[in-house]
């Protein structure tokens, strides 16, 4: 008998369905991945589990017995625990408070809030996914990404009395972690197998879902398309089934080699015109800051053909709530208006139309607001806005991010031609085969400084992770 | 019907008022006379409330400019006592709330204070000044040139009626403001900031230039504004400016009822001003006291405000 069984699950917003009639199936003890495209309905049906959406239709059973979930807190009733895409913490609480945001915090006589049991349950939980590096009297600001994603993961660990966890449902827990955090995930992940729970997994990461899951359940167009076990499957063969055509390679190939033309230089760094350089690093080695530093005064910098993708594109990259055109036009309002001062939006509109061209995004005008875009298109947003003037110098803080398969080669396909015209790109990313694949040369970062620099071309991910580590003797001959 | 009513709803009871006062004051509420009289009586508000709406736009908010209004009028006043010009003393006035809200603006944006905080601070400075410049009295009679005090009885007649100077001179602002924050990129730059000052300094907006700007422009409508006010009753006194404030930052509130994304917009300012100053009008006429009036206006700008949060926030 399944652990977890939907049935008919189908949702539509405004009439436009999300979900249409998606059956689903988890086993106990199995790591089960949900996978498609962005806009494939994996969010909503996550939600729809969560109780935080209503379905249109849907039965679901756990363990064999109907049941409905209309809240989160019937959801967590049910043995449900959820890890969500977004980042939903509280900075200025400390580690311990965000664990235990929610709950009930433990009490001495009744009232006054015990601290020190609450820090010894946030540290047990945090010990029980080998994390011992974060206090949990810390102010969660303080932290970096990837230590939030940590906390925010072990939260859903914690556990509650009357309501033993069944499922762990994780939404691209991965993301913003290192290979080092996520192997550690991976651990626990399979210690949950082991125990006869199971887990429902969400990536774009395909190699991740070849490794740790045992079955797969692809949806594209709110339709589940197959559902079965991953064993024997190809990794081309489940890109296929989620974008429902084939792609080549992963990575489209350079068709220029770089210019001799120095395009940007600095102490240890060197770019040339058409040149793509990788920055790699563990978390929290510099490299957005080494980005920051390059793009300095951002209205100097946009003027002087430096063009700049942020890492969070939500909170850096775009402002949601206005029309596509206007966050293209953003930073070239000087050279889109009258004399810098007066708004001509038609000519705007036209900006924005062709750039979006270029990028191939999707949306319905210029007009649409982005908000109304899905993580792919809203990236391809930012890369307009990017390339509108013509920059010479592109700087990437992970650009493919959250981005699903299709949209990901769309930008990688953008990146090629920039260069092909002679920009200089500097791509910052913790997906080491995009590293590889992408890059000419690949510089390391360790402590906040650039400590080598490589070329790409036949470097191996196990040579490029230990230069990461500070291994280089013994993998510099590798490479 | 709620999407409608979340979009529609203020606007919607802003007819609703208008049909009351038509039904309830057959007579005197829709003539002709009585619009140009609310048009006048609402001048200050709009001025002021325009240059709220400039701040309010990037999501900041200006406290003082009640207490700038009171004070732009004394320095006036305090200026035609000495026997100067009327040009020399308005054009002084407008300089103090220029650079009244530079001081804002440098506080909030270089300084770096919550704009409620650094404005609330300045509310109580330019208040202060306001006293300890007119000695706490009332400056009125001979002090003031006859020119001053008729600016505001008078107007262009355009046929049997006269559109008041007063009126004229809020509808250049409120025209001045709407082409600023719809046709320019300082406008657009503004609404960035709003949406996502991270994003918007990031793709080059100059934000501290912006909010000091935009400040400024804040402080010089309050000065207009407490021009306007002295010229009505030809005289100035510490405190006149005082109500504006609130009604200001009320009628914005209004006005983002009506907008999708909850953003400020000028003409729906505009509206706002209208549904506070018709409600005033009115009930007045009604001889409602005025104590009862102000309940009206909070009740009315609690409802507006839901209604147009209704199911936003259902789940939470």
């Amino acid at each position: 008998m399944a652990l977890l069984s939907l049935h008919n699950v189908s949702k539509a917003y405004a009439g436009v369905p999300a979900l249409r009639g998606v059956d689903l199936d988890i086993a106990s003890g199995e790591i089960h991945a949900l996978m498609g495209e962005n806009g494939a309905g994996k969010s909503t049906l996550i939600k729809i589990l969560a109780g935080v959406v209503a379905p249109d239709t849907a039965s679901i059973a756990i363990d064999g017995v109907l049941v409905t979930i209309d809240s989160p807190a019937a959801a967590r009733r049910r043995g449900l625990r959820f890890i969500h895409q977004e980042m939903s913490v509280v900075p200025a609480l400390s580690v311990a408070e965000n664990i235990m945001m929610g709950r009930v915090y433990p009490r001495r006589a009744g009232l006054f809030v015990d601290w020190r049991a609450l820090h010894r349950i946030s540290r047990d939980v945090l010990e029980t996914l080998g994390i011992t590096h974060i206090d949990p009297r810390q102010k969660m600001a303080r932290l970096s990404l990837g230590d939030r994603m940590l906390v925010k993961i072990s939260s859903a660990f914690l556990a509650d009395a009357g309501a033993p966890a069944r499922l762990y449902v994780m939404d691209e827990p991965t993301a913003a972690l290192t290979r080092d955090e996520s192997e550690r995930l991976f651990k626990v992940l399979r210690g949950i197998r082991a125990s006869g729970n199971s887990v429902l997994y969400v990536s774009h990461r395909i190699d991740e879902v070849m490794t740790l899951c045992d079955r797969a359940t692809v949806l594209r167009d709110g339709k589940p398309i197959d559902s079965g076990l991953l064993n024997g499957i190809s990794h081309d063969d489940l890109v296929a089934l989620m974008i429902g055509r084939k792609i080549g390679d992963a990575y489209p190939p350079a068709t220029v080699t770089p210019t001799a033309e120095i395009a940007y230089e600095r102490p240890g760094l060197i770019l040339h015109k058409g040149e793509i350089v990788g920055i790699a690093g563990l978390s929290g080695m510099g490299q957005t800051e080494l980005l920051r530093k390059i793009f300095g005064d951002p209205g100097k910098a946009w003027k002087s053909g430096i063009a700049y993708v942020p890492k969070e594109r939500r909170s850096e990259g775009l402002i949601t709530t206005r029309p596509i055109y206007q966050n293209i036009t953003l930073p070239h309002l000087q050279s889109q208006s009258l004399g810098g001062t007066w708004l001509t939006p038609r000519r705007e509109r036209r900006f924005a139309t062709t750039l979006g061209e270029s990028v191939k995004l999707r949306a319905v005008g210029p007009d649409q607001r982005v908000l109304e875009l899905s993580g792919g298109n809203q990236q391809k947003v930012v890369f307009a806005k990017a390339l509108g003037g013509d920059p010479k110098l592109l700087l990437l803080d992970e650009p493919t991010r959250g981005v699903d398969v299709g949209a990901k080669f769309d930008i990688y396909s953008i990146i090629r031609d920039m260069t092909a015209k002679g920009m200089a790109v500097l791509l910052v990313s913790s997906d080491l085969p995009e590293l590889i694949g992408m890059s000419d040369r690949i510089a390391v970062m360790r402590d906040g400084a650039i400590v080598l620099t490589t070329p790409a071309a036949g470097l191996t991910e196990e040579a490029l992770l230990n230069l990461c580590y500070g291994r280089d003797a013994a993998a510099a001959q590798v490479a | 019907m709620l999407a409608f009513l979340r979009r529609y709803g203020t606007l919607a009871g802003f007819v609703l008022i208008l049909i009351f006062f038509v039904i309830r004051l057959p007579d005197t509420f829709l003539t002709a006379q009585n619009w140009l009289n609310i048009t006048q009586q609402l001048s200050m508000l709009m001025v002021v409330a325009a240059g709220m709406t400039i701040v309010m736009v990037m999501g900041d908010f200006d406290l003082s400019v009640g207490s700038m209004a009171s004070l732009s009028g004394i320095v006036a006043a305090i200026l035609f006592s000495f026997g100067w010009p009327i040009w020399a003393a308005v054009g002084v006035a407008l300089l103090a709330g220029l650079v009244g809200g530079l001081i804002n603006g440098a506080l909030v944006s270089f300084v770096g204070i919550l704009p409620f905080v650094a404005t609330l601070a300045t509310l109580t400075i330019f208040s202060g000044t306001a006293f300890v410049v007119s000695g706490g009295k009332t400056i009125s009679g001979r002090a003031i040139p006859d020119a001053f005090g008729a600016f505001a009885r008078e107007g262009l007649p355009l046929g049997p009626v006269t559109l008041p100077n007063l009126t004229i001179v809020a509808l250049v602002v409120v025209a001045v403001v709407w082409v600023l924050l719809e046709h320019t990129t300082f406008g657009r730059r503004l609404y960035a900031v709003g949406g996502n000052v991270e994003a918007a300094y990031l793709s080059g907006v100059p934000v501290r230039r912006l909010k000091l700007l935009a400040f400024s422009l804040t402080g010089l409508s309050a000065a207009g504004a407490g021009l306007l006010y002295a010229s009505r009753v030809a005289s100035a006194n510490p405190t006149q400016g005082s109500g504006l404030m609130l009604n200001a930052i009320a009628s914005v509130f209004l006005g983002m009822t009506m907008s999708e994304e909850g953003e400020p917009r000028i003409l729906a300012t505009l509206i706002g001003v209208l549904i506070l100053g018709v409600l005033d009008n009115g009930l007045t006429q009604m001889s409602v006291d005025s104590y009862v009036r102000q309940i009206l206006v909070g009740a009315i700008i609690v409802i507006a405000v839901s209604a147009s949060s209704l199911s936003k926030s259902t789940r939470r």
